[in-house]
């Protein structure tokens, strides 16, 4: 009894194609919903990288020119008022933007490398644990850095401009950070079945 | 691993090639090495099934323990050492 090649029983990403047969939509492998969040993830990562490399090069210019204060214009509720922006304020806000732009680089370039592995139909890569695991980590420290900033901003740097926040703004992404680090460790429990169905002849 | 594939032994009785019995199987060549190197995980009742169909034999002529130190065998999840 000769079996056509085509069906014989392979294991790599077996899962994975049984479920996107049994979805009209497809999710995984190549031509799916996947591979098109991938292109758009391509295109926000160069624009991010663009953006990212603009504000280092203002960074550094920022620094070595000696820049006098200006005064703007800062709009609230009871019309304007003169705000003064200082270097270290300026010096301060481009670091702070740098490093938020840097840190959602980090965290597309991880996601860009989750997504390739979408889009080939295989998610359950081991890699795919440590980069969810980075990308929590890197959301934690983000989230975490703009509540610093923000509060250091509305306390020392520029007072009256920015309400501080409070500690209840930070439930929100305590949480995202946290299904993160869960996903990951579901992610560990698929690269493990996976690895054992590999070894399931 | 203790418990062994006697898959080289039958095969010679038989006379009969890896590749041919990859072929009546329906299981990739690759996958039946594995089986038969012993570094195999587990054998679905399908495939064993279809392994002694095709070589007229029974699961336990297949298969053998031998007593040993406890399987080391494969790492499945190195994060967790």
């Amino acid at each position: 009894m000769r079996v056509p090649t085509f069906l014989k029983r392979g294991t790599s990403g077996l899962t994975a194609r049984r479920f996107a047969d049994a979805n009209p939509l497809r999710t995984l492998g190549p031509g799916s919903v996947s591979s098109v969040l991938k292109i758009a993830l391509d295109v926000a990562y160069v624009l991010l990288a663009l953006i990212t490399a603009g504000l280092l090069i203002l960074f550094i210019v920022a620094i070595f020119i000696p820049l006098s204060d200006l005064n703007i214009v800062v709009s609230d509720d009871s019309g304007g008022r003169a705000q003064t922006l200082t270097r270290p304020l300026l010096l301060f806000g481009l670091g702070a933007f740098t490093a938020w732009f840097g840190g959602f680089l980090l965290i597309l370039r991880n996601l860009r490398k989750i997504f390739r592995t979408l889009t080939a139909g295989d998610p359950f890569r081991p890699e795919n644990v440590s980069r969810l695991r980075a990308i929590g980590l890197i959301l934690a420290v983000v989230t975490a850095g703009v509540w610093v900033a923000q509060g250091l901003v509305a306390a020392r740097l520029a007072p009256g401009v920015m309400d501080s926040q409070g500690l209840g703004e930070l439930l929100t992404p305590i949480f995202s950070v946290l299904v993160v680090f869960v996903l990951a460790e579901v992610f560990r429990e698929g690269a493990r079945l996976r690895r054992e169905s590999e070894l399931t002849i | 691993m203790a418990i062994r594939i006697q898959l080289d032994r039958i095969l010679l009785e038989r006379r009969m090639s890896l590749t041919e019995l990859a072929d009546r199987v329906g299981v990739t060549l690759a996958n039946l090495s594995i089986l038969k190197t012993g570094k195999a995980r587990a054998i679905r009742f399908s495939t064993l099934d279809a392994l002694c169909r095709e070589l007229g034999c029974q699961p336990g002529d297949l298969l053998a323990h031998e007593p040993g130190p406890q399987e080391t065998g494969v790492d499945l999840d190195p994060d967790d050492a």
